[in-house]
Parts: structure tokens; C-alpha cells; sequence
């Protein structure tokens, strides 16, 4: 799977929080959304629910059991959830693992 | 009562688990029962999952491979599955003591966490731990199991501060003795033991079915919506 497919998927579930959201707490969902951290649009149990829904969404519609949160993904100097773009990056990472396995 | 519901109940082939199984299909719920062996239960809206609750691969697995792919959702959760070896702690062999930790407890925390993401897509959802009598009585013997009932409580407690955005709700029912196959398991001497300790409750006599399934089904109850991280205990144990 290219990035630009795992960078829609990631998108879309981004955008479904915001529409969750009430309107005033909602934001602009592009590759550089920040997700964790000072600076994040979500707070940390939204970012969970984001990474569930993406786990399922892999292992359901593309066959891809993978987990986002193990303990490589944890121990990074820099977090894979910091933004968009590093989440698709991880998710592209650890897909193409997947696929080799 | 549970027309429509979908409920997954651990250790469900004996003792208080297949008690509670019958409840929820006698009130109309579609069960999913998960123990380590077969189940004897025969009934069109019973599923059963044979998955050793202790091994957490296999709970993820059961529900990855297994559950999630034949049900959409879960409304109600029973984490009943235990096992119980009674020893001093200086002689407890290590096996027993790692198994009540797998099983009581960290089953009780894998099924709970699989089960929330799907509670997730109805935001809905209960999830109901059976702790024990032991977690507040902290009898000799009963060292490890006594503490692994105490954790499921605080389990519930902080799961039920991750989950109530999903308005999912997890409580405690902290049940006493029943007459059950685990019971009878006992020695002799452990069996006396148990006898001593109701003899000593302020309602001084073994919990009846309904008096648990009275306190599951309050807790079930979509009524219950405001009720979290609580714990009851029966027969006046506190």
C-alpha cells in the first residue's frame, strides 16, 4: 500500500474526531496536523481512538494485523503520533513489514 | 430485557459463568461465552470461543480473528473467569500463583480492552468485573488471588475514566461464596475456612444465583448509565 492511500485513511479518521468535536474546538486536518504533544489538536484519549480505528480499519478492510503501539512505536526518540505525516510514515512503515513477514 | 444485546461472558462453560450465560439467553441476549475447554451450553444465540483467557496473544487473537469479525458489536461485558489456588504464600507453588495473575487479572484487562473498541462503534456499553469477598477479607491463604481481586477493582476504576467518552460504563461486583464447582474443588480444610468467614458476615449465609445476577443486571441496565467505577459487595461485606 503507498503512502498516499495510508495518508487518505488517516485523513478521513482525523476528520471524523473533528466532526465530534464541538465547533469551536475544531481544526484544520491536513498532512501537518499535529496529533501529540504540546501543540496537538486532540487530547490523548482522542489520539487512542484514532489509533484504534486506524488498527481496525487495516486489519479489517485490508487484511494488514498490524499494531501501532508496540513497543517500538513507544520508545522513539521521536514519537510516530507526533503529526499526519509521521503517523502515515509509521503506518507505511510498519505495513511493508507486515507485507515481507 | 436483553433483546438485541450482545454480551460476552468469561469463563462461561461452570460455576457463576454458565450462571450468568442462562441469565442473559433466558432474557433474550445473543451470548458469546469464552472459556478455556468446550461448552456443553446448546442454544441458537449461544456462541462459544474455546481461548485460554490467561494468554493474552490468544485473547487478542480471539478477538481479532474470531469475535470481531462475526459480531459488529458488544454491549455488556462479564470478566468472570478466574482461578483460585488457596496456600500460604510461602508454599504457594509459582505456576498457580503466575496463573491467578494471568487469568484473574490480566484476562480480566485483555478482554476488557478488545472488547471496548468494539463497544466503541455503538457507544454503549458495560463492562462488569466479578471480584470477591477475598479482595476485602484478605484471608491467609489467599494471598495472591485476594490481590488479584483488589486489582480488577481498580481496573474497573480507571477504565471507567478512559471509557466514558464512549459512555461505556465498569463496575465491580465483589461476590461472596456460592455453591459452585470451584467450591466444591476445595479441600476440606479451605471449605471450612469459607464456612468460618460467612459465619462471620454481617448476612451470614452463601450468596444465592439471583443475589448476583440482582447486581449484574443493575449494573447492565442502560438505567445504570450514571453509575461507574463502583464496587458492591454482597452479603454485607465492606
Amino acid at each position: 500500500m503507498d503512502k498516499q492511500k495510508i495518508l487518505e485513511i488517516v485523513i478521513q479518521q482525523v476528520k471524523e474526531l473533528n466532526e465530534t468535536l464541538p465547533e469551536n474546538q475544531q481544526f484544520t486536518v491536513d498532512q501537518n496536523t499535529v496529533l501529540f504533544g504540546n501543540d496537538s489538536k486532540i487530547d490523548s484519549l482522542s489520539l487512542v481512538s484514532v489509533i484504534v480505528d486506524l488498527e481496525g480499519i487495516f486489519s479489517s478492510e485490508y487484511d494488514f494485523d498490524i499494531s501501532l503501539t508496540d513497543d517500538r512505536a513507544m520508545t522513539r526518540e521521536v514519537s510516530p503520533f507526533d503529526n499526519v505525516t509521521s503517523l502515515v510514515d509509521y503506518i507505511h512503515e510498519v505495513i511493508s513489514e507486515f507485507s515481507t513477514n | 430485557m436483553y433483546k438485541n444485546k450482545t454480551v460476552l461472558v468469561t469463563g462461561a462453560s461452570r460455576g457463576v459463568g454458565l450462571m450468568i450465560v442462562r441469565h442473559f439467553l433466558e432474557y433474550g441476549a445473543v451470548v458469546l461465552g469464552l472459556s478455556r475447554g468446550q461448552s456443553d451450553t446448546l442454544h441458537e444465540r449461544y456462541h462459544h470461543f474455546s481461548v485460554d483467557i490467561g494468554n493474552p496473544e490468544a485473547v487478542v487473537n480471539c478477538f481479532r480473528k474470531g469475535i470481531g469479525k462475526q459480531f459488529s458489536s458488544i454491549d455488556i461485558v462479564v470478566n468472570n473467569a478466574a482461578v483460585l489456588t488457596s496456600q500460604y504464600a510461602m508454599i504457594m507453588p509459582i505456576k498457580n500463583a503466575v496463573d491467578m495473575v494471568n487469568v484473574n487479572l490480566l484476562g480480566a484487562f485483555f478482554v476488557s480492552r478488545e472488547a471496548a473498541k468494539l463497544m466503541r462503534k455503538v457507544t454503549r456499553g458495560s463492562i462488569i468485573n466479578i471480584g470477591s469477598m477475598a479482595a476485602c477479607l484478605e484471608p491467609m491463604g489467599d494471598s495472591i488471588y485476594a490481590a488479584t481481586k483488589a486489582a480488577i477493582v481498580t481496573l474497573a476504576n480507571v477504565m471507567a475514566k478512559e471509557f466514558s467518552g464512549m459512555n461505556v460504563t465498569c463496575n465491580t461486583i465483589g461476590i461472596t461464596a456460592i455453591e459452585t464447582d470451584m467450591l466444591q474443588s476445595h479441600t476440606p480444610a479451605a471449605q471450612e475456612k469459607i464456612k468460618d468467614i460467612i459465619a462471620s458476615m454481617p448476612i451470614p449465609r452463601m450468596a444465592k444465583p439471583d443475589d448476583i445476577l440482582n447486581v449484574i443486571d443493575f449494573f447492565a441496565s442502560e438505567r445504570s448509565s450514571y453509575i461507574t467505577a463502583q464496587t458492591i459487595y454482597l452479603g454485607g461485606i465492606n
